[in-house]
Parts: structure tokens; C-alpha cells; sequence
């Protein structure tokens, strides 16, 4: 294969900065005897993101816990990169993480890193896969903190804290910030799985923030309910279906 | 080492209890009245008869008991040195006493003149508050067993929860990065770390000076700041508190390693703890305020386990002579510890 004779493009991720001095260390041991480039480093996620999207990265080195968003998160955003990187997993302990990634034969690291693990590590994913999103949200107990959306060769990062209603189109779904309104490729099932607590159904095509709800009102014309939902800082109503109607009682009472 | 105990501290070894402790007098003075009102509610036929037999009782009982517990922290150093059998016994004797001779001294205050038989209320005045006393005393020792199965309990998890995985692990990670570019460093991490450790380790018991503790807590931040650098900060307001104040150890450095983890690591731009130790009369005051992003919601369970784990040990050590408070907001998060010390001549002077 060609692409052996090519340097390995590695990434780090790390919240402290001595992890990071560790990994390089240990990175440049590795020169010796494996061809690789170390082509950046972050510190968060968020800058993760950023950056891998003008870098181009075959390997990533990323942290479990992190703040904000953690290492599993990052994991799935970087999915959606044009050619996603390789993930390898680092950690210091943590048990539940552990067990998930030996059950699903995701490679980790655990830390402090040694040097011949990391080797090992590297040479593998030379030939392995990304893993799958389907895969890594099993793995997430928690509901994303984000939605990635996929723009023009940029990944957004949208709190989900942020978004005021999801509604499905045809192959897509709309989310929709105060702002503005993005599409993603995901299931309006699986987000409400995902977003049980955040998120109430009002319409087979309709999820709506439960803090945005702002009143109810009755509208005639289109409504098949004729119940229409009223969300803080959006001026168009959002219809509820007849079979949903029973959320007006529920909300207009707290 | 072992007079360290002289803080007020609440349980003894045998299981007497300590009679200078407010929290034991409260205890006594609310067991016996409620058996009091009991007894008036048996005999009475009204309401306001049961106030009136209240007072009836109470005539007897208060002054009873006020100076057999005066009795009592008198002649305690003498108790603690005998075996608990022993203690036992002096108590009941001295209690049996001195309601006998304060029932039989006070004459018509007590007895209807009428009464002839006076030989048969004696002794049921005896043998009721023998048999009081026995309820209290067995109660006590219960207690003392209870929680010191606790103190064991929260010593193994104070250890538990301070060679917290997470952060051995990520420290010696964070000290191997280090060693190439900044050996002297890494060795002073590596002495804070086997400082730490020693003190986790040990199993004293024993008060130690304030000092010591706010070093070792220090010495904890220091390597917490070498794996976060400027993301921790930390501001220590002291005043008017000597280094040699005695205090129990490890009080200081768990909440501290509290507000690290789930105050200032999940926060990408760090955050500052604030800690504030003073005095209030014989009481010392210790205060950690941190952010606290994830307060809203609040399923982290290894706070609370180490919090309860603190919480028991003032309860033993203290009873309600400490008291302990916890106030979380939407971004911040607040522990304040109020608790008894000694100080080091007052410790030699008892001794």
C-alpha cells in the first residue's frame, strides 16, 4: 500500500498541558521508528473542532474527560469532517468508559500513556476504521451537549441549549435557533430519545424545546388541532396534532 | 498523644458519655422530660391535668437532674480513668443519691403530709431513677458503638475518596510530562504527592496543628495547578487563626479536592475557590466557596459521599457543637464548617 510510506498525521487532545508535553514526548520517541508528524494540538473540544477542520489529521489522540464537551462527544462530532479521523481514547480512569470500549473493541490508552502501548496503538490505526456514531452515542450516558452541523467544509457546534424547536423534513432535519435555522441528517426519533427531558412532541414531524414554550394559542385556518404553540423569540406558531393536544393541559398549567 | 482527646470531643472509648458535651445534656434533659410527660399523660384525665402533673414531676425531676449532671462533669476526669463497669456503676450510685436525698431532704415539698409510708416511696424514687439512668447510660454506649463503626466507616472512605483514581493517575501522567523539560519541578511534585499520600495513609487519630493542614492542602493544590495551570486559582483569606490551633485531620484538603473536581475542572476557562478560615470565640470558621457549573443538576454522587463522610465525623467528634452548611446557587457552591478547636497551651494545660 502507498499510504505506509506517508507520514501519520497526529492530533492531540488534552485539557492539561503536561498531558499534552507527555504525548509529544512520547510521539517524537515514536519518530523514530514509525513515520509520523504531530500536526497540532487543542485543549478543549470546541478548539478541536476548529482546528481539525483545516487540518487534516489521520490519527487523533483524545482525552475522555474534558471540559464542556468530552472526549466521547468530540469523537462524534469529528465524524462528520470530510474524512474523519482515527480515534484513539485516552484516560485516566474511568471505569464505565472502560468497560464500554473493551466491549465494542475501541482501542484506548490509559494513562500514564506508555510509551509501548502508544506504539501499538499507532500502528493499528494505520489500518483501522473511525468508529461508528451509532456506536459512540451507546457509549455516551448523557445526552450530547451539541449539535454539529455539517456547512460548507466547516463543522458548527450548536449548544443544545440553543435550539428552540426540531422539525423533519424529507431526508433532513431542521433545527432552529433563535437565529437562524441549520439541517442535520439525523433521526427526529432518535433526538427525541436522545433529548427526552429537553424536548416535548407536538406533532409527527415536531419537537419543541420545553423551556422555549412561551403560551398557547387557537388558530383556526391550518390547525388540526386548532392549538398552536407560541415559542419565546420566534414569531411564526408551530400547529399541535390533534393526538398531541393533551400537552396544552400539561404546560398551560405549569 | 493520646490527651489530644481533650477537645470536646464526644465519645469516650468505653462508652461513657462525656458529660461536659453540650449535645449530652441536651440529650438527657429531652430523654427524661419526655419520659416525664409520658408518665403525667398515663395519669392524668385532662389535658390541663397533665400540665399540672408535669409540674408535679418536674419539681422533683429538674432539680435531680441538674445536679446530678453537675455532679457528673465534676467528678469526669476521675470516670474516665476507670473502667467502664465501674463508670457505670459510680453514675448510677450517684444519681441514685442524689435523687434520694433530694426527694427525702425536700420534705413536703414532694410528699403529702398525709403519706405514712414513707420507706415505700424512697425506694421507688431510687429504683426509677436507677432505672433512667440505666436506659440513658445503655443508650449512650449505644450510640458511642454506632458511630464509631462510622468513624472507622469514614476513615476508609476519606481514604477512598482521596486517592481518587482520577487523580493518581492524571498526576503521575502530568509529572512525566514535566520530566523532561522541567526536572526540579517534577520533584517537588513527586515530594507534595508522597507528603499527601503519607497522610492519607495514616491511621491517626489524633488532632493536628491547623498548619499542617493548610500545608498539606497547599501541597495538594500545587499539583492540581500543575495538570490545570492557570485555570485554578486559589484565594486564602486567614485571620486571626494561629498555625497551632488543633483541629481533626483532613477536613480541610477532601472539600477542597471537592471544589476542584466539580467546581473548576468541567469549566474550559477555570474558576477561582476561595477559602476562608476565622475564629468566632472558641470556634473555628472554615468557609470553601467555588462555581460550580453542574450544580443545576445535582447527580454527582461522589460530592455528596464525601461530604456525608465530613458531616459524620463532626457528628462524632463534636455533636452539635459543630455545625456544618452547605449553599449551592445556580453557579456557585458553598461549604461552611463552624467547629470547636484547642488550643496547644490550653492542651498542655489540661494535660
Amino acid at each position: 500500500m502507498n499510504d505506509v510510506e506517508l507520514a501519520l498525521r497526529v492530533f492531540i487532545v488534552d485539557d492539561e498541558p503536561p498531558a499534552r508535553t507527555r504525548l509529544r514526548d512520547l510521539l517524537n520517541d515514536c519518530g523514530a521508528q514509525l513515520a509520523l508528524e504531530i500536526v497540532g494540538e487543542a485543549g478543549n473540544g470546541r478548539e478541536a473542532l476548529e482546528k481539525l477542520t483545516s487540518i487534516a489529521a489521520d490519527v487523533v489522540l483524545l482525552d475522555i474527560r474534558m471540559p464542556q464537551m468530552d472526549g466521547i462527544e468530540l469523537a462524534q462530532h469529528l465524524n462528520k469532517l470530510p474524512k474523519p479521523p482515527v480515534v484513539i481514547f485516552t484516560t485516566a480512569y474511568d471505569a464505565y468508559a472502560i468497560k464500554a470500549f473493551d466491549l465494542r473493541v475501541i482501542d484506548y490508552l490509559l494513562k500514564p500513556i506508555r510509551l509501548g502501548r502508544l506504539f501499538e496503538a499507532l500502528n493499528r490505526a494505520r489500518l483501522a476504521v473511525p468508529v461508528q456514531t451509532e456506536v459512540l452515542r451507546e457509549l455516551l450516558p448523557e445526552p450530547r451537549r451539541n449539535l454539529s452541523i455539517h456547512e460548507r467544509g466547516k463543522i458548527h457546534l450548536i449548544p443544545i441549549e440553543q435550539v428552540l424547536y426540531l422539525r423533519a423534513e424529507l431526508k433532513y432535519v431542521t433545527v432552529r435557533t433563535a437565529e437562524r435555522e441549520y439541517l442535520i441528517e439525523e433521526s427526529l426519533n432518535a433526538l427525541e430519545k436522545e433529548f427526552l427531558t429537553r424536548f416535548v412532541r407536538i406533532h409527527r414531524n415536531c419537537l419543541i424545546a420545553k423551556e422555549a414554550i412561551a403560551g398557547f394559542e387557537k388558530g383556526g385556518d391550518e390547525g388540526e388541532s386548532g392549538w398552536m404553540v407560541r415559542l419565546k423569540g420566534l414569531e411564526d406558531l408551530l400547529a399541535i396534532s390533534r393526538r398531541q393536544q393533551h400537552i396544552v393541559k400539561e404546560f398551560s398549567r405549569a | 498523644m493520646n490527651k489530644a482527646l481533650s477537645i470536646r470531643q464526644n465519645t469516650r472509648q468505653h462508652g461513657l458519655p462525656n458529660f461536659g458535651n453540650l449535645g449530652t445534656l441536651l440529650r438527657i434533659l429531652i430523654i427524661c422530660n419526655s419520659l416525664a410527660l409520658l408518665q403525667a399523660i398515663i395519669m392524668s384525665d385532662s389535658w390541663l391535668d397533665v400540665a399540672q402533673q408535669m409540674l408535679q414531676i418536674n419539681t422533683l425531676l429538674t432539680p435531680v437532674l441538674l445536679s446530678s449532671m453537675l455532679l457528673l462533669w465534676l467528678i469526669q476526669p476521675w470516670l474516665n480513668r476507670i473502667s467502664y463497669r465501674y463508670g457505670t456503676l459510680a453514675v448510677m450510685m450517684l444519681v441514685v443519691t442524689v435523687s434520694v436525698s433530694i426527694y427525702h431532704f425536700g420534705g413536703e415539698l414532694y410528699r403529702p403530709p398525709e403519706r405514712i409510708d414513707s420507706y415505700f416511696d424512697l425506694v421507688r424514687c431510687g429504683l426509677l431513677s436507677a432505672v433512667v439512668c440505666g436506659v440513658l447510660l445503655f443508650y449512650f454506649r449505644l450510640r458511642s458503638k454506632m458511630l464509631s463503626r462510622a468513624l472507622s466507616d469514614a476513615r476508609l472512605q476519606v481514604l477512598r475518596a482521596r486517592i481518587r483514581p482520577h487523580f493518581l493517575f492524571n498526576t503521575i501522567n502530568a509529572v512525566l510530562g514535566i520530566v523532561r523539560t522541567k526536572p526540579k519541578q517534577a520533584e517537588a511534585a513527586l515530594e507534595d504527592m508522597a507528603d499527601l499520600f503519607r497522610m492519607a495513609m495514616s491511621d491517626a487519630q489524633d488532632l493536628v496543628p491547623l498548619g499542617t493542614e493548610i500545608q498539606l492542602s497547599k501541597q495538594y493544590l500545587a499539583l492540581e495547578q500543575l495538570r490545570m495551570g492557570d485555570r485554578l486559582s486559589v484565594n486564602w483569606h486567614i485571620r486571626d487563626v494561629p498555625d497551632e490551633l488543633l483541629i481533626p485531620p483532613l477536613l480541610l484538603q477532601p472539600l477542597l479536592e471537592n471544589a476542584v473536581y466539580h467546581g473548576i475542572e468541567p469549566l474550559t476557562e477555570g474558576g477561582s475557590i476561595n477559602v476562608t478560615l476565622n475564629r468566632n470565640a472558641d470556634r473555628l470558621r472554615l468557609k470553601i466557596e467555588n462555581p460550580c457549573p453542574e450544580c443545576a443538576d445535582l447527580s454527582h454522587q461522589g460530592n455528596r459521599v464525601a461530604l456525608r463522610n465530613i458531616r459524620e465525623r463532626l457528628d462524632l467528634l463534636f455533636d452539635v457543637e459543630a455545625s456544618y452548611q452547605v449553599e449551592s446557587g445556580k453557579d456557585f457552591y458553598r461549604v461552611e464548617v463552624i467547629f470547636p478547636f484547642v488550643s496547644r497551651a490550653k492542651e498542655r494545660a489540661q494535660s
